[in-house]
C-alpha cells in the first residue's frame, strides 16, 4: 500500500474523521444530559440544584415503577427462556428440513423484524380477539417470545455454523450416540451463542412498547408502557433515573455480547 | 439464508423445528392473515372490533369520504399522513445513510482494536430502549433544555423547539443512524484493499477505483442500510407521538388511533395491509436485486 501516493490511497478519505467524531458526539451527548440530570437534587427535571441521589431513592421506593419493572422482568424472563429453547431446537434441526421448508419457515420466523411494529401490534391484538383470548399476561408473553425468537436464533445459528464439524464427527466415530453428541458436545460448544442470544432477547423484550401496549390489560402495565405515560406529560426527574438505569442495562448487555462473540472468533472452533 | 450444511451427528430430526414454526404460524402469520381479513370487514355500529360482513368500505375510506347527501368526494387527509410518513422516512434515510457512510469508512480504516471499540460504541445506542433515546431529545429540546440554553448565550429568546416535524426528524435520524452504520461498516470491513492496489497497478484512477472496485463491494451494505432505515421509519409511532406532540400525523399513529380512540378496526386493518404490502414489495424488490447482482443484502442487523 506504501507505493500509492496519499491522494490515491483508498483508505484515505479526507473529512471522514471529523464526521465520525461528530456522529459519536451526536449519539452520546443527549444521553449524557439525561444521565447528568438523573443526579439532580432539585424538584424539576431540568433546574440543576446540586448533586444528589434523591431521585434514585424516590424511584427505588416508587410502587408503580417497581410493579411495572417486575411485570417487565417476568415477561422478559419467560419470553427469553422460551425463545432460546425454541431457537436451539430450531437451529439443531433446521438443516434436516427440505429446501422449501427451510426457506418458508425462515421467512415466517424472521418476519417480526421486517414487519413494522405498529402493524404487528394491531395484528396480534386482532388475532387474539379472533381466537377468543383477552389482552393480558399470556398473550404478551407469546407475542414477546415470537419477536425475541429471531434475535436469539441469529446468534445461536451463527455460533453453530462457526463450529468445526470435526468435533461432531470424532465424537460419533468414538461411538457417541446422537443424543450424547447433542448433550455433551453440541450444547456446551453452543453456550456462548446461547448466552448472547438470551441477553439480546431479554433486552428486546424489556424494550418493547409498541406491541405490548396493544396487548396489555389494566393489571399488566410493563415498564415501557408506564414510562411512556410519564414522558407524554413532559420531562420528569423520575424518568431521568429510569432512563439512566435502562442505558446501563444496554451498555452491560452490549459489552457482554461483544466480549462473547469476540472470544468465539478467537477460538479455532 | 445460509447455504445448507451437511447433516452432522448430533443434529435433531426435522420434527424439532415444529415448536418454533407453530409459534411463528400462530403469532406472526396468524395475525397477518387475521388483519388482512379484518380489512375486508365492516365496522360495528358501536364499540370496537369488526362485524363479519364483506366490505371494501375501509379501502374506500382511505381516499374518499361521504358527504351529507351521500355523495363520495376525494379527501386527501389520510393520503397526507402517508405523504408525511414518506417524507419523514426519505429524510431519515437520506440523513442516516449520508452521515453513516463516511462514518463507516472512518471506522473500517482504523486499526482492528479501535474498530472493535467503535462498533461497540455504535451498537450501545442500538440496544438502548427506544423510549430512553426519544426522551433524551425531549429533554434536549424542551423549554429550559440544553438547546434553548445554548440559544440564550447568543441572546436568542427561548423557542418552542418541540412538537413539530423537525424535532421528529431529528429523533428518527438519531434512532436509525446505528442501523445505517452497521451494515455499511460490515460491507467495508470485509473489503480487501489489495484489490484497490491491484487496480492502481493496472492504471486505474481513484474515481474509477471507487466506482468499479469499491462500490460493487459495498453497495449491498448501502442498500441494507437504506432498507433498515426506511421501513421502520415509515411505520414509526413513538417519535412522532412524543416529539411531534399530536401535530405530526404519520401512518403509525393513524393506525394506532384506529385501534384506540377512533375505534375503527377495519380501517386500521386496511391501513396496516397497505403498509405491509408496500414493505413486502420493497423487501422483495431488494432481495431480487441482490440475487441478480450477487450482493448480500440483509434485512436484519
Amino acid at each position: 500500500m506504501n507505493k500509492i501516493p496519499a491522494r490515491l490511497r483508498l483508505n484515505h478519505f479526507p473529512g471522514v474523521g471529523p464526521i465520525g467524531v461528530f456522529c459519536l458526539i451526536f449519539l452520546y451527548f443527549p444521553m449524557a444530559i439525561v444521565v447528568a440530570y438523573s443526579f439532580n437534587g432539585g424538584n424539576q427535571a431540568l433546574a440543576w440544584q446540586g448533586f444528589s441521589l434523591r431521585w434514585y431513592d424516590r424511584v427505588f421506593h416508587d410502587a408503580a415503577i417497581i410493579s411495572a419493572t417486575r411485570m417487565s422482568l417476568e415477561i422478559a424472563a419467560i419470553a427469553t427462556v422460551a425463545s432460546v429453547v425454541l431457537a436451539v431446537l430450531y437451529v439443531l434441526s433446521m438443516d434436516r428440513l427440505n429446501r422449501a421448508g427451510n426457506a418458508v419457515s425462515g421467512a415466517i420466523l424472521a418476519a417480526p423484524i421486517v414487519v413494522p411494529e405498529v402493524v404487528l401490534g394491531v395484528a396480534t391484538l386482532s388475532f387474539i380477539r379472533m381466537i377468543g383470548m383477552t389482552p393480558g399476561f399470556w398473550p404478551m408473553v407469546l407475542a414477546h417470545t415470537c419477536f425475541c425468537f429471531p434475535f436469539a436464533m441469529m446468534n445461536i445459528r451463527a455460533r453453530y455454523q462457526s463450529l468445526n464439524p470435526a468435533y461432531f464427527e470424532s465424537a460419533a466415530d468414538l461411538g457417541a450416540t446422537g443424543s450424547a453428541v447433542t448433550w455433551r458436545i453440541t450444547l456446551p460448544l453452543l453456550t456462548p451463542g446461547i448466552v448472547s442470544g438470551a441477553l439480546l432477547a431479554f433486552v428486546v423484550s424489556m424494550d418493547d412498547y409498541m406491541i405490548s401496549t396493544f396487548l396489555a390489560s389494566a393489571g399488566t402495565t410493563t415498564l415501557p408502557i408506564y414510562i411512556f405515560g410519564l414522558i407524554r406529560k413532559g420531562v420528569n426527574p423520575s424518568v431521568n433515573v429510569v432512563a439512566t438505569l435502562l442505558l446501563l442495562m444496554a451498555i452491560a448487555v452490549t459489552v457482554a455480547t461483544s466480549f462473547l462473540s469476540r472470544r468465539q472468533q478467537g477460538k479455532p472452533a | 439464508m445460509a447455504a445448507r450444511t451437511a447433516v452432522r451427528p448430533g443434529q435433531l430430526s426435522a420434527w424439532f423445528t415444529t415448536p418454533a414454526i407453530l409459534l411463528g404460524l400462530l403469532f406472526t402469520l396468524g395475525p397477518i392473515v387475521v388483519i388482512t381479513s379484518f380489512s375486508f370487514m365492516s365496522q360495528p355500529e358501536a364499540g370496537s372490533g369488526v362485524v363479519m360482513e364483506f366490505s371494501l368500505a375501509s379501502y374506500q375510506h382511505f381516499l374518499f369520504q361521504e358527504d351529507f347527501y351521500g355523495q363520495m368526494y376525494f379527501d386527501p387527509r389520510y393520503l397526507n399522513a402517508f405523504g408525511l410518513s414518506l417524507w419523514q422516512a426519505v429524510g431519515t434515510t437520506a440523513l442516516s445513510v449520508g452521515i453513516g457512510f463516511p462514518v463507516s469508512i472512518w471506522m473500517a480504516t482504523k486499526p482492528p482494536k479501535t474498530q472493535n471499540m467503535l462498533v461497540l460504541l455504535v451498537t450501545i445506542p442500538f440496544w438502548t430502549n427506544l423510549l430512553v433515546r426519544t426522551y433524551a431529545w425531549i429533554l434536549f429540546f424542551s423549554g429550559d433544555g440544553t438547546a434553548n440554553t445554548v440559544l440564550s448565550w447568543f441572546g436568542i429568546e427561548p423557542q418552542q423547539l418541540l412538537y413539530n416535524s423537525w424535532s421528529t426528524l431529528v429523533a428518527l435520524v438519531y434512532t436509525f443512524v446505528p442501523f445505517a452504520i452497521l451494515p455499511m461498516y460490515s460491507a467495508l470491513a470485509g473489503f480487501d484493499f489489495r484489490l484497490a492496489e491491484a487496480a492502481y497497478d493496472l492504471g486505474a484512477k481513484k474515481l474509477d477505483v471507487v466506482r468499479k472496485v469499491l462500490w460493487p463491494a459495498v453497495s449491498g451494505g448501502v442498500l441494507s442500510a437504506v432498507a433498515l432505515c426506511f421501513v421502520p421509519a415509515f411505520g414509526s409511532y413513538i417519535q412522532p407521538v412524543l416529539l411531534g406532540g399530536g401535530k405530526v400525523l404519520m401512518v403509525g399513529n393513524l393506525i394506532a388511533d384506529q385501534y384506540g380512540s377512533a375505534r375503527n378496526w377495519p380501517f386500521g386493518a386496511a391501513l396496516s395491509v397497505i403498509i405491509l404490502v408496500l414493505t413486502l414489495v420493497g423487501a422483495w424488490a431488494l432481495l431480487a436485486w441482490a440475487k441478480r447482482s450477487a450482493q448480500t443484502v440483509s434485512l436484519a442487523v
